[in-house]
């Protein structure tokens, strides 16, 4: 970071390492930065509407376009719905001059704007050894430690606040909420508070006074702060804009093992999401899952889940322990899992009269969760199958003596 | 590529990307028996011979350094993907297979790579292999018939 002391111009990455301590002010700011956009993206209270719509406003007016007239919805996909049934958006075409009116001028101008500011920062990049290394070590680095071997403001910048933001809101919520928006969504979506990685991403280049970008781009980022921290999901048409509320509900835990204060959407007994017209998605762990495996996970259900993915949530929720208990599951056969040490296959066999037939393998990872555990599977196998090397075999179309020449399982 | 090559620097050189809490310096086993990967399987060829077979419709392509996407997972992320040293390999699909699991037939003069953000890498060593998925009993609707697994 300029500001900061080098001893010798010749050796920067010495400066680094002997001198870490003038770096912790710089790093401190730009954890606040990232943790106060973290907490605008994740915030559930309603939107300010004067606050955005002014933001917005001007948004319209900087791309030449008129004010629009503003229709509030309380979750985005009501805000989709409308759109639809009232045919706000005009059809978009890859040809010609693509996308018309005041979506694409607004979508143009701060694109631009980006581009700007991406060249302001650009500029002070320095040739680095080892790009790419620095990349992966900011990555899964404390900021604190990644300064202290040598890697540059910028790399660190871009790890702690653009990729921890992305990771949390714009990959992990924002994901989440489309999951309740038909496939196809008329018209530009702008995540509001789940693109708070861009402007916390610039924000801090320009506090920290890392970069100085034009007044025009400026303006155009202050305008997207406000909006940002104002507000959720929008669409801009040339009369009208549609503004979804923000949810009215948001729980979330910190992913295990990450470094950047990333988190994940959890909620283990209700909706980890939910907006005020009752909207909601239930999520455990950053996975998506249907409301049973939340509210009634029954080892009824379970069998019937088509989804492994599903069904392991399911199953971990009430225990792998307490679902063979319940589903009243006998052993029939176990045998070390070949090419994967510590891990057994185990067969079990499901109780007659229980409107299906069939046997379930539990098997285990090849490789270990972030936490250290290796996940347990369980896989549906013929009814025929007596031995687990068979059953394992079958899975992947093998006898259970060639599966048992596995020599190595990731 | 040789054969010591570990997940940090086989990412690096492929542009492809594995979850950070994996073993990255560790040197990546080159196996050239039966290996399993998640819900797919590396099977020496001579074990389905009679089995999987290429067919008048199958198409053969080299296997380039940034990677064949040979399977992605039901919630659209997290592909394998196949990589190995420009024309050291060829992948071929889709090829005959009355078990419906295999999803091609890699030839390989050099070491090729089977990479996965969760599983990490392994190894292949010169060869030629059947890549196939994995399956489990269908049940409910799907009673009695074989489904793949949906990862």
């Amino acid at each position: 970071m300029s500001a900061a002391p080098f001893r010798s111009a010749a050796r920067p990455r010495a400066a680094f390492t002997e001198n870490a301590d003038p770096f912790s002010d710089y790093i401190l700011v730009v954890e606040a930065v990232r943790d106060a956009w973290l907490r605008h993206g994740l915030c559930a209270h309603p939107s300010d509407r004067t606050t955005a719509e002014s933001a917005v406003a001007q948004l319209y007016r900087q791309s030449k376009s008129r004010e629009p007239e503003f229709v509030w919805v309380p979750s985005p996909s009501a805000g989709s719905n409308r759109i639809a049934a009232e045919g706000l958006s005009m059809p978009m075409s890859l040809e010609g001059n693509g996308i018309h009116g005041a979506t694409a001028g607004i979508a143009t101008m701060l694109s631009e704007s980006r581009k700007c500011m991406d060249a302001r920062i650009k500029r002070r990049v320095s040739d680095w050894p080892n790009e790419r290394r620095a990349v992966e070590t900011a990555r899964v680095k404390p900021p604190e430690d990644a300064a202290r071997v040598g890697i540059s403001p910028d790399r660190i910048i871009r790890a702690t606040v653009w990729d921890s933001l992305h990771t949390t809101l714009f990959d992990g919520v924002a994901a989440a909420i489309r999951t309740l928006l038909p496939p196809a969504v008329l018209g530009v979506t702008w995540y509001g508070q789940q693109e708070a990685h861009r402007v916390a991403y610039y924000d801090t280049y320009r506090r920290l006074g890392l970069a100085k970008f034009h007044s025009h781009d400026d303006a155009l980022l202050d305008a997207n702060i406000a909006l940002t921290g104002a507000t959720g999901w929008w669409w801009a048409f040339d009369d009208v804009c549609v503004m979804a509320e923000r949810p009215t509900t948001l729980h979330s835990e910190p992913i295990p093992g990450r470094v950047h204060n990333e988190h994940r959407l959890h909620h283990s007994d209700s909706p980890a999401l939910e907006f005020q017209d009752g909207d909601a998605v239930f999520v455990l762990h950053g996975t998506i899952v249907p409301d049973w495996v939340v509210r009634d996970p029954t080892a009824e259900r379970i069998a019937r889940e088509r989804n492994v993915e599903i069904r392991r949530c399911a199953i971990e929720r009430i225990g792998w322990d307490t679902y063979i208990d319940a589903a009243d599951l006998a052993l029939v056969d176990q045998a070390d899992d070949p090419g994967n040490v510590g891990g057994t296959l185990r067969l079990y066999a499901t109780p007659d009269g229980w409107g299906r037939t069939g046997r379930i393998l539990l098997a285990i990872n090849g490789s270990p969760e972030r936490d250290g555990h290796r996940r347990q599977y369980g896989l549906h196998v013929p009814t025929w199958i007596s031995s687990a090397l068979d059953a394992a075999g079958w899975t992947y179309g093998l006898g259970g003596d060639d599966y048992a020449r596995l020599v190595r399982r990731t | 590529m040789n054969a010591t090559m570990t997940l940090s620097a086989l990412t690096a050189l492929t542009g492809l990307d594995v979850f950070d809490y994996l073993a990255q310096e560790v040197s990546i086993p080159v196996v050239d028996g039966l290996q399993a990967q998640g819900d797919l399987i590396v099977i020496p060829y001579s074990l389905l011979a009679d089995t999987v077979t290429s067919a008048p419709w199958t198409r053969s392509e080299n296997v380039p350094l940034s990677g064949v996407e040979l399977l992605r997972s039901a919630a659209g992320g997290n592909p394998h993907s196949l990589v190995a040293d420009e024309g050291g390999c060829t992948w071929s699909t889709p090829v005959n297979d009355p078990r419906r699991l295999a999803l091609g037939i890699l030839d390989s003069r050099a070491t090729a790579y089977l990479i996965h953000p969760e599983h990490g890498a392994t190894g292949i060593a010169p060869g030629r292999y059947v890549i196939g998925r994995q399956r489990e009993q269908g049940i409910g609707r799907t009673s009695g018939r074989a489904q793949l697994v949906a990862d």
